[in-house]
C-alpha cells in the first residue's frame, strides 16, 4: 500500500470498498497512514500528536471482531479541541499542553464506537481564535495546493490532513467558519450542523453559545456517514438536541432530483467585494442547481455590516470566561494575537455582549423568514482565494480587510443564526487554489442541505490536470478514484520526505 | 413615547491607550500587557479589528431598538407548517 497515493485521496466509501473485499486489512490502513505522516508532515505540521499505539491496538481489535458498518477501520483524526482518553489536550496551546483527558469526548465515543480508528490530535489557530491557521508554537499548516498560502482556520491540521491524505477524514470546530472555511481554501467538503445537532461534551470551549461541532471529508456522502454517526441526543450535554437523526446517506444517494426545490440567492453582501472567479464558479453551481430541477430566487438578508462585530462581542467574553482559569498564572504561555483578544474580552460592557445576543435572535428570526420562501441558501463559501502566509490585510473594494474578517465573512453569521451549513468543491482558481460555495438550509434539515451540496459538486467539470503545489500542472487520470469525484488534489508527493515548510 | 437609544448623546470621544492603560489598572482583574493594548489601540496581527472600529460599531449597533426582543437561546426545528415554502 505504501506507494498508492490514489488510495490517501479515496474517499471513505472507496476505503470500506477494499475493507470488505479484503483487499487491504485496517491494521494495513494504519501503517499506510503512518507512513504519510511520518514522510510529508514535516512540511505541512498537520499534526499535533500522532497516537499510532492507540490506533494499531483498535485496528487489531477490528481486524479480530470485524464489525459491520461503513466506518469500521476507518481512521479519523480530530482538532487538538477534543479529548482523547490518555492524551493532552493542548488546544494548539502551550496553555494546557499538559492536560491529559481522562474520557473520550463524545463525537470520539461515538466514531469508535462505529469502529472508526483514533490517528491522532490535529493543529489548529490557538485555542480556536482565528481563521488564519497561523500557530507559533505548533507550526502553521500551509495550504497543500500551494505552500506559500495559508490552509485557513482555525481547524487548519484538520483540513490540512485531510487535504494531504494522511486522513480520509477528520473533525474540526466551526464558531465563526473554522470548519467551512479552511475547508473550502483546501478543496474539501466541510459541514457544520445545526446548533446542538452534535455533542461537545469533552471539546474545548471556545465561546459556548457558537461553537460547533465540524466535518472535514472529500465528499458529500463521507460527510452524511459521519454526521449519522455522531449525531444526536447526548445527556451529557444540556445543549444537545433529541432531534430524530436521519439516514443522510440515503437522503443524499436517493435525492439528486431537485424538482420541488427553491434556492434562494443573497445577491447583496455575498456578492459584493468577492474574486470575479469565485463568483463565476457559484454561479456556475446555481446553474447545475436549477438545471437538476431547483427553482431559483432573489433572497434579501439583514444587513450584514455589523455581524462580524456581533459575533465577535459575544465570542470574546465567553472566551475570556473560560480562560480567566489560566490567565493569571499561565498569562505569558498565550500567544499574541489570543491574548489581544482577550483583553478585547475584557473591554467589552456587559450591555453589549447581551444586546449582541439579542440581535442574534433578531438575525434567527429574518433568516426563518428568508426560508419561509426558499429551501436553501446558496452563497460563495468565501469572498477569497487562500491567502499568503503572513498576510494580515487583503483588498476589499477600495479599502482593506482584516485577513480573518475576509476568510469568515461568508460563515459567521450562521454560527449565531445556529442554521446548518455546508461547504463543497465549486472549481479551481486560476491561481490554482480551491474555491467553495455554501448551502445553508433550515434548522436540522441538513439531509436536504446535503442533497443540494452533491448536486452542486456535479458542477465541477472532471479535471485533466492537478496543482504540484507551485502552481504547475500534472496530468492525471481522470478515471481514478479521486479523479472521478470531480476534485483535484493537491499532490504533494514530490515533496521530499521530512522537508519542512 | 420612548426615545430611541443615542438620542441626543454626545459623541463619545475616541478610546485612548492610556484610557486602556487606566482600565486595566483600576477596572478590570486580568493584567493587561502592553503588548495587548498596542494590538487594541493599533491592530497588527490581522485577527481582530482595532478596539475603536468596534466601539464605533457597537455604538451603531446600540441605536437599534430591540423592543423587549430576548437574547438568543438554543435552535429548534420549525414545523412544516410554520414555513411557507
Amino acid at each position: 500500500l505504501k506507494s498508492d497515493a490514489g488510495l490517501a485521496y479515496a474517499t471513505i466509501e472507496t476505503i470500506a470498498d477494499g475493507l470488505s473485499s479484503g483487499a487491504f486489512s485496517a491494521q494495513d490502513l494504519v501503517e499506510f497512514y503512518l507512513d504519510r505522516i511520518a514522510r510529508y508532515d514535516a512540511g505541512f505540521h498537520a499534526f499535533i500528536e500522532v497516537t499510532a499505539d492507540r490506533a494499531r491496538d483498535q485496528a487489531r481489535q477490528i481486524a479480530a471482531t470485524r464489525p459491520d458498518g461503513i466506518l469500521a477501520g476507518i481512521p479519523f483524526a480530530s482538532k487538538d479541541m477534543f479529548d482523547v482518553s490518555g492524551v493532552a489536550t493542548t488546544g494548539g496551546s502551550r496553555v494546557t499542553m499538559n492536560h491529559i483527558a481522562t474520557r473520550d469526548a463524545e463525537v470520539i465515543r461515538r466514531m469508535c464506537e462505529a469502529g472508526a480508528l483514533s490517528l491522532g490530535k490535529l493543529n489548529l489557530h490557538e485555542f480556536a481564535y482565528g481563521a488564519t491557521g497561523e500557530n507559533p508554537y505548533f507550526g502553521t499548516c500551509p495550504n497543500p495546493y500551494d505552500r506559500t498560502r495559508m490552509a485557513g482556520g482555525s481547524s487548519s491540521g484538520s483540513a490540512t490532513a485531510v487535504a494531504c491524505g494522511f486522513v480520509p477524514c477528520a473533525f474540526g470546530t466551526d464558531t465563526g467558519g473554522s470548519v467551512r472555511a479552511p475547508a473550502a481554501l483546501c478543496g474539501l467538503v466541510g459541514l457544520k450542523p445545526t446548533l446542538g445537532r452534535v455533542s461537545t461534551r469533552g471539546v474545548m470551549p471556545y465561546s459556548w453559545s457558537l461553537d460547533h461541532i465540524g466535518i472535514f471529508a472529500r465528499s458529500v456522502e463521507d460527510a452524511a456517514v459521519l454526521l449519522e454517526t455522531v449525531a444526536g441526543l447526548d445527556p451529557e450535554d444540556p445543549a444537545s438536541s433529541n432531534e430524530p437523526v436521519d439516514d443522510y446517506l440515503k437522503a443524499v444517494r436517493d435525492g439528486r432530483s431537485l424538482n420541488g426545490i427553491t434556492l434562494g440567492v443573497p445577491r447583496a453582501f455575498f456578492f459584493d467585494h468577492v474574486d470575479p472567479e469565485i463568483v463565476a464558479a457559484t454561479e456556475a453551481v446555481i446553474a447545475t442547481l436549477e438545471r437538476a430541477g431547483a427553482r431559483v430566487i432573489d433572497v434579501a438578508f439583514p444587513s450584514m455590516e455589523h455581524t462580524r462585530t456581533v459575533s465577535l462581542t459575544v465570542q470574546m467574553p465567553e472566551a475570556l470566561s473560560y480562560h480567566a482559569r489560566y490567565l493569571d498564572s499561565r498569562g505569558d504561555l498565550y500567544g499574541d494575537d489570543f491574548r489581544a483578544g482577550l483583553a478585547l474580552g475584557q473591554c467589552i460592557p456587559a450591555e453589549h455582549y447581551v444586546r449582541a445576543k439579542r440581535l442574534i435572535t433578531d438575525y434567527r428570526n429574518h433568516v426563518d423568514r428568508i426560508f419561509d420562501a426558499c429551501d436553501a441558501v446558496v452563497t460563495p463559501s468565501t469572498p477569497v482565494i487562500a491567502p499568503r502566509l503572513g498576510a494580515v490585510s487583503v483588498p476589499c473594494g477600495a479599502a482593506a480587510e482584516p485577513v480573518g474578517n475576509a476568510i469568515t465573512r461568508f460563515t459567521s453569521f450562521f454560527n449565531m443564526t445556529g442554521h446548518p451549513a455546508i461547504t463543497v468543491p465549486s472549481g479551481m482558481h486560476s491561481a490554482g487554489l480551491p474555491i467553495g460555495v455554501q448551502v445553508i438550509a433550515r434548522p436540522f434539515e441538513e439531509s436536504l442541505m446535503m442533497r443540494v451540496a452533491a448536486t452542486a459538486m456535479t458542477a465541477i467539470p472532471v479535471p485533466d490536470f492537478e496543482t504540484d503545489g507551485s502552481h504547475g500542472a500534472i496530468a492525471i487520470d481522470p478515471s481514478s478514484p479521486d479523479g472521478a469525484l470531480g476534485v483535484r488534489r493537491p499532490h504533494i508527493e514530490h515533496i521530499a520526505p521530512t522537508q519542512t515548510g | 413615547m420612548a426615545s430611541r437609544p443615542g438620542e441626543g448623546k454626545t459623541p463619545m470621544d475616541p478610546v485612548s491607550r492610556s484610557t486602556l492603560i487606566g482600565m486595566g489598572r483600576e477596572l478590570i482583574g486580568h493584567p493587561m500587557r502592553d503588548a495587548d493594548i498596542d494590538e487594541l489601540v493599533d491592530p497588527k496581527l490581522g485577527i481582530i479589528t482595532g478596539f475603536q472600529a468596534l466601539l464605533d460599531q457597537l455604538e451603531s449597533l446600540r441605536r437599534i431598538d430591540l423592543g423587549a426582543l430576548p437574547p438568543a437561546q438554543g435552535v429548534r426545528r420549525r414545523p412544516r407548517e410554520e414555513c411557507g415554502s
